[in-house]
């Protein structure tokens, strides 16, 4: 993997987030914090790993992306927007009556979303059962789920995580976008889920343990899991709550953020000196 | 007609079996349930479309919504209660708002498990499972009935729940395809309309036999779709009759009847007399004296309908 190419992914993440901050613009208010931390993640999967047409979102061959935990829909937004999905215009509906980027995502609303998620702990059984599917269909497509550390109590997601490892569905792979944080505070406060990947390995599945924000051991780590066979796979990605705007990172007030007129123009100053500075 | 009874479970996992073998998108999904849901030759004769998943109900109704999407047509059979209740946010979201081509069927539904208590009755999924939008409801009456709605069921391209019981059931009508929101005018009457749903069918025809004899000329409607429920038949059998009694194995409040008042009280109000259980933990004991407890064998049934004509 070159490093332009690394490069280029951080220049989309960076334009990805300052979508996000559009769509709050917009709107007023949103899940900010979530959806900058796993921006990284996105933005590699949509832009450089997923098989994927705009022109034609439902081609059977397609990999499938599962936001599990739906209110970082923003990123996932974003993502679908740059890679041309819909017209950028629909990112300034955001919030309104109608709206075809609703506050979790909508199937039926939005090309390119494949499940409706925000009721969490929902999407790692959506994605074992789409999983299973493609592999009787010989398909060779793929299944990311991205999942927030703060939703692994919910017990669903361990019927899921046995029943991918029971069928070995090594076509499944699985990010925990590990921010540490929820609305309440520290995760491991709230509810402490930790070993996380000594748990999902556990009920079988193959894992590894990154830093969710950094491209190339995103990239890197994927490559390496692509090529294991006969398990599912969990990525314990280490992330930094509201990554890329500064005031917000690692604090749990930016979970939902309602921006004043000067945190918005700080965040968007900021993401536009990284997008300027990586275009030279 | 055959005077035999059958096994409603057996009914309906043998017509599965015989659907599945000319579309093979059929997959059947088990939570420890599918033996017991009479899926013994499904299983053996296509063991890689039979996924077991052990008891995992929350967990099988995403999975199904999932395998929905790479054109699968998943079907899942357990207790009602553990197919309605226990998932029901996964039913809501994954099966209803995705609005996924996923058959759930409750079986041992109503009071059926009647010995084995409040936990394995089912008498609030009509009214539950009516709340998430675009899903059909089916409630066959006899084995052939049964039959047909699986055939109807699995063409149909949509979210579908059907209830059937576990006791063992008579034939009461002629074979005939099943049309999906089509209520049956068994008998056409106008001193009173029976409408009811599923197996208690057999009961309230028993019971309008007996009216017979006393005098009375009852209509009796049989209703095995309960969600589109069918209106045009409603609103003829309240201008025809004045006077609906409906009977249903489920809680009187949420089901049958309420969806009958419902469309009663915006077409042409009438008096509606519910049969039911009353919405508390049922009791236990065998089936027949459960529902003898609760008025819904034909002598209970004459005797609120002939209190109702008369008041």
């Amino acid at each position: 993997m070159e490093s332009q190419k690394i490069k280029s992914l951080e220049k989309t993440a960076a334009k990805c987030r300052r979508k996000v901050v559009r769509m709050i613009e917009a709107s007023g208010a949103g899940h900010m914090g979530g959806a900058l931390s796993c921006m990284d993640i996105v933005t590699a999967l949509y832009f450089h790993f997923m098989n994927i047409d705009p022109k034609n979102p439902k081609m059977p061959e397609r990999d499938r992306f599962i936001l599990s935990a739906g209110h970082k829909c923003m990123a996932q937004y974003a993502a679908l927007a740059e890679k041309g999905f819909f017209p950028e215009e629909i990112l300034d509906t955001y919030g309104s009556l109608h709206s075809k980027i609703p506050g979790h995502p909508d199937m039926h609303k939005l090309p390119g979303v494949e499940a409706n998620t925000g009721a969490l702990g929902h999407g790692l059984s959506i994605a074992t059962g789409m999983a299973l599917g493609l592999k009787q269909n010989n398909m060779g497509s793929k299944v990311y789920v991205v999942m927030g550390d703060g939703e692994l109590p919910e017990g669903s997601n361990w019927e899921a995580a046995a029943a991918a490892a029971h069928y070995g569905l090594d076509n499944l792979v699985v990010f925990v976008d590990n921010n540490g944080l929820q609305i309440s505070g520290k995760t491991a406060e709230v509810m402490n889920m930790d070993p996380i990947g000594e748990r999902f390995r556990a009920f079988g599945w193959e894992t590894a343990a990154i830093d969710g924000n950094n491209m190339e051991e995103i990239v890197k780590t994927i490559e390496y899991l692509n090529t294991k066979k006969g398990r599912p796979k969990a990525i314990i990605a280490h992330t930094i709550k509201g990554k890329g705007i500064s005031f917000a990172e690692d604090n749990y007030k930016y979970h939902y953020w309602k921006p004043n007129k000067d945190e918005l123009e700080k965040a968007i100053n900021e993401l536009d000196a990284v997008i300027k500075e990586e275009t030279k | 007609m055959s005077k035999e009874l059958r096994d409603p479970r057996k009914t309906f996992g043998s017509a599965v079996f015989e659907a599945a073998k000319t579309n093979e998108d059929i997959v059947v999904l088990s939570a420890d349930s599918g033996g017991s849901s009479g899926f013994g030759e499904f299983k053996s004769t296509y063991p890689d479309r039979y996924f077991e998943f052990g008891i995992m109900e929350q967990g099988v109704v995403g999975v199904a919504s999932g395998l929905a999407t790479t054109g699968k047509i998943p079907v899942f059979c357990a207790i009602a209660p553990f197919v309605t209740s226990r998932p029901y946010e996964m039913f809501r979201n994954d099966i209803g708002y995705m609005r996924q081509n996923v058959k759930i069927v409750g079986r041992n539904g109503g009071i059926s498990y009647s010995d084995l208590g409040a936990t394995h009755h089912s008498l609030e999924d009509f009214a539950i499972i009516r709340m998430i939008p675009d899903v059909v409801i089916l409630s066959p009456q006899d084995p052939s009935e049964i039959e047909n709605a699986v055939k109807a069921m699995l063409d149909y391209n949509g979210p579908v729940y059907m209830r059937i019981g576990n006791q063992s059931i008579p034939e009461l009508f002629e074979s005939k395809p099943f049309e999906i929101g089509k209520g049956n005018l068994i008998r056409d009457g106008q001193d009173v309309a029976i409408i009811s749903t599923g197996s208690l069918t057999a009961n309230v025809l028993d019971a309008a036999k007996v009216l017979e004899d006393k005098g009375y000329n009852p209509m009796v409607i049989g209703m095995p779709t309960i969600n589109p429920i069918d209106e045009e038949l409603i609103e003829y059998a309240a201008r025809k009759t004045g006077k609906i009694v409906t009977v249903e194995e489920h809680y009187i409040p949420g089901g049958l009847g309420s969806i009958v008042s419902e469309v009663c009280s915006k077409t042409f109000p009438v008096h509606i007399k519910m049969l039911g259980v009353p919405k508390t933990y049922a009791t236990s004991g065998p089936y027949n004296e459960i529902l003898e407890f609760y008025g819904l064998d034909a002598k209970g049934i004459v005797n609120s309908v002939v209190d109702f004509i008369n008041k």
